[in-house]
């Protein structure tokens, strides 16, 4: 399940458990439906209770930073345990998604 | 210590999460840090996940998970009877995906290769895909 916040034109997502193949096809369909409004400009994904991430997060990353893209918006992430902080270096991840200390409540 | 054990299970989404469950309480009975267990799922899911989206694509089929402790290292070998990789060199490369639209990165084997010490791939079309894992435990 995803928790989500809206604050003027940023929308928060918290993520939670592990992210592979099974669970990042759903994670994907609901994300991409809370980005039908399009005043949504800046995507906050919250990590901060993702207990294990592979390359099919990486995937739904970079799906949901291409329809920011098309619009003109960004994608943000934070909560970043070290697992998940190595792959998205190793994925280069970092390079296209701006990363912050923290969680969302303390941005 | 020695050690080996099998697994086979279907080729679900579902099995995933199953079979790094598996992987970690494998390994735990020779107190691995918390970062060998973190690699080693990683790995095993992206082998996993490979034999369930490429090797059988959507249809049924039966995944193998393998894994054996000799002394100092863990040997782990993920096996499907799919429709096995025509180039594994190609599909080995990273950033190679036969399925983009499915926002497939094609890291899998990267990944594979960054966290474990040793990755190998044996394949035949028609018949199925073998990759083979080592990975050092220390002590």
């Amino acid at each position: 399940m995803l928790e989500s916040r809206r604050t003027g034109d940023r929308l928060c997502v918290h993520l939670s458990g592990e992210i592979d193949h099974c669970v990042a096809a759903s994670l994907r369909g609901e994300i991409e439906s809370l980005l039908r409004d399009p005043t949504v400009k800046s995507l906050w994904l919250d990590f901060s209770d993702v207990t294990f991430m592979d390359s099919s997060g990486v995937g739904m990353i970079i799906g949901r930073y291409k329809t920011m893209k098309a619009r003109g918006g960004s994608v943000h992430a934070c909560g970043l345990h070290p697992p998940v902080d190595r792959l998205f270096h190793l994925a280069g991840l970092h390079r296209i998604i701006a990363i912050a200390g923290g969680d969302t409540e303390h941005e | 210590m020695n050690n080996r054990m099998e697994l086979r299970f279907d080729a679900l989404a579902e099995n995933e999460a199953f079979s790094r469950m598996v992987i970690s309480a494998f390994l735990v009975q020779v107190n691995p840090t918390m970062s060998v267990v973190s690699e080693v799922r990683t790995a095993v899911s992206e082998a996993v996940t490979n034999a369930i989206v490429h090797g059988y694509a959507g249809t049924t089929g039966t995944v193998v998970l393998r894994a054996q402790i000799e002394s100092d290292q863990a040997v782990i070998e993920v096996e499907d009877y799919g429709c096995g990789i025509a180039d594994v060199q190609k599909a080995m490369q990273p950033f190679y995906t036969s399925h983009p639209e499915q926002e497939r990165t094609g890291i899998g084997f990267s990944l594979m290769q960054s966290f474990m010490d040793g990755v190998s791939v044996t394949s035949s079309p028609g018949s199925g895909t073998l990759v083979r894992m080592t990975k050092r435990l220390e002590a």
